[in-house]
């Protein structure tokens, strides 16, 4: 015990005595209760040793029980401004004028309420960081799931030769032209709408497959595809092939959207989203084909009705870390009962809080801290911690 | 002036809140006059730890949990180390609960 903290402790005792004198003395309390309850306190305190046994205050002898300092009236000029802090000496000799009246406090009579304060466990109220959060989270996929990654393609550029690309480009068109005109012209669009790069024409094969199916990633296979089949042979039964592939790479994209499923899984890890139900559903209802058609999908779905926390665990990137908060609720309630027992505890106001990634950043001040059953004051306080 | 009841979870605020309790429920002192004595304590205490106290203290720790509430921070840390000339002491837990310091100037 730092002996600064008692004599700090003391002090405030002692300013709190001071300042209460004259609300005891016009409650008609009296000073004997005063007295009482100042002994009172300075032995709770001794006992769980947060001041010295001896309490050494320069004035504490004169100080008796109801007994009134002869010397009181000669100093009353001194004793005006109770709002700053005085000396202990100053306050026990002459008990401050009734100049100040404490604020309003709630309702008397209230034997356990009165001394709650509001910064308790609480719920768990999300804080607007973590709805950002996961604002962002929500978006990632979906923008993948709209944007073609132009990236595969251009990483694909160089294996090839650059002339043969183009030579092959060239015929492509010519052949496309013939046959499907108003494929190309809607494939002209398609690009037109998603401002590709030149290359990219090659990749609106694909053009007739549904238009849902568009998205698929099918820059990886079907371009190789189309380096294969352009640099063997350029016939239009090539072309046709090439359809066909393409095609199936459209099936297999029916399949892969539905990895895209991170989405609708995501979804239905909402809570208020009745979606897991009517996925469960669904798969039993459905017949067999189509259960067949959408085989991939009805196993996740039946994996992921409700996130549980097993699940989640398991699950090797959750799209979302809501099951955090239930694992940290059920760690809030742990710590609560476990509470009593490692009472490690800081009381403090925040000058700053912030965040950068993980990183969390606190300026405190005006802290008392309570570890290894011993308090410690600071004034000042920087806190870094990873999160 | 605004005041915190923060202090009053401190180990000097609950051996108040004890007296007054054990007062107040044998009758020498009336609950009005307790919860006078302990608005003083709030004054008191912010008053004492913003002119008597100096030293600064470095907390590191990993965050276990977050929470902002009702204008309370509210961490809860584990492995965390208090530095400061006089400690260094390391504890498993611990929770930090920290009011916001511009409310008591308003």
């Amino acid at each position: 015990m730092a002996s600064n903290v008692s004599r700090v402790y003391i002090e405030v005792i002692d300013d709190v005595v001071g300042k209460v004198r004259d609300e005891f003395i016009n409650y008609g309390a009296g000073e004997a209760v005063l007295n009482e309850l100042q002994s009172l306190w300075e032995m709770k305190m001794v006992q769980m040793g947060a001041i010295s046994g001896n309490i050494e205050r320069p004035a504490a002898a004169s100080r008796q029980p109801g007994q009134v300092n002869p010397v009181h009236d000669l100093n009353v000029p001194y004793e005006g401004p109770t709002e700053e802090y005085e000396t202990p000496t100053a306050e026990m000799l002459f008990p401050p004028t009734p100049l100040q009246t404490p604020i309003q406090t709630p309702l008397p009579g209230m034997e356990q309420g009165m001394y709650n304060i509001p910064t308790g466990p609480s719920d768990y109220a999300p804080s607007p960081l973590s709805d950002m959060r996961n604002g962002v989270d929500m978006k990632a996929p979906r923008n993948n799931h709209y944007m073609q990654p132009p990236s595969p393609w251009m990483a694909a550029r160089p294996l090839g030769v650059d002339v043969n690309v183009a030579y092959v480009e060239g015929r492509e068109d010519a052949n496309r032209e013939a046959p499907h005109q108003p494929a190309t012209q809607m494939v002209q669009m398609q690009d037109f709408f998603t401002a590709p790069t030149g290359k990219r024409k090659r990749d609106e094969f694909p053009s007739q497959m549904p238009p849902g199916s568009y998205n698929m990633p099918q820059q990886d296979g079907s371009s190789d595809a189309i380096i294969e089949f352009e640099v063997s042979n350029s016939s239009l039964q090539v072309d046709r092939r090439h359809e066909k592939a393409t095609g199936k790479g459209a099936k297999e994209c029916s399949s892969i959207p539905q990895r895209d499923g991170i989405d609708d899984e995501y979804e239905s890890l909402f809570p208020l989203t009745p979606a897991p139900a009517e996925d469960y559903n669904n798969v039993v209802q459905t017949p067999a084909e189509h259960v067949e058609l959408r085989a991939p999908t009805p196993v996740v779905a039946v994996g992921t009705p409700k996130p549980t926390p097993i699940a989640a665990g398991d699950d090797e990137e959750p799209p979302l870390n809501e099951d955090d908060d239930d694992d940290d609720d059920l760690d809030d309630l742990e710590q609560g009962e476990e509470e009593p027992t490692t009472q490690h505890l800081v009381l403090a106001q925040f000058d700053k809080v912030t965040r950068t990634k993980n990183r969390w950043k606190c300026t405190l001040k005006d802290g008392i801290m309570h570890l290894h059953s011993r308090d410690i004051l600071f004034n000042k306080a920087m806190g870094e911690f990873d999160f | 002036m605004a005041t915190f009841e923060l202090y009053r979870r401190s180990t000097i605020g609950m051996c108040l809140t004890e007296t007054l309790d054990e007062m107040v429920s044998n009758g020498t002192l009336s609950p009005e006059l307790a919860i006078q004595v302990l608005v003083q304590f709030d004054k008191s205490m912010t008053d004492a730890l913003e002119s008597q106290v100096k030293s600064k203290v470095t907390i590191k720790g990993h965050l276990h949990t977050y929470r902002f509430c009702d204008n309370v921070w509210t961490f809860i840390l584990q492995d965390a180390t208090f530095k400061n000339d006089e400690i260094n002491d390391t504890v498993n837990r611990v929770k930090i609960v920290a009011c916001d310091s511009k409310l008591l100037s308003q």
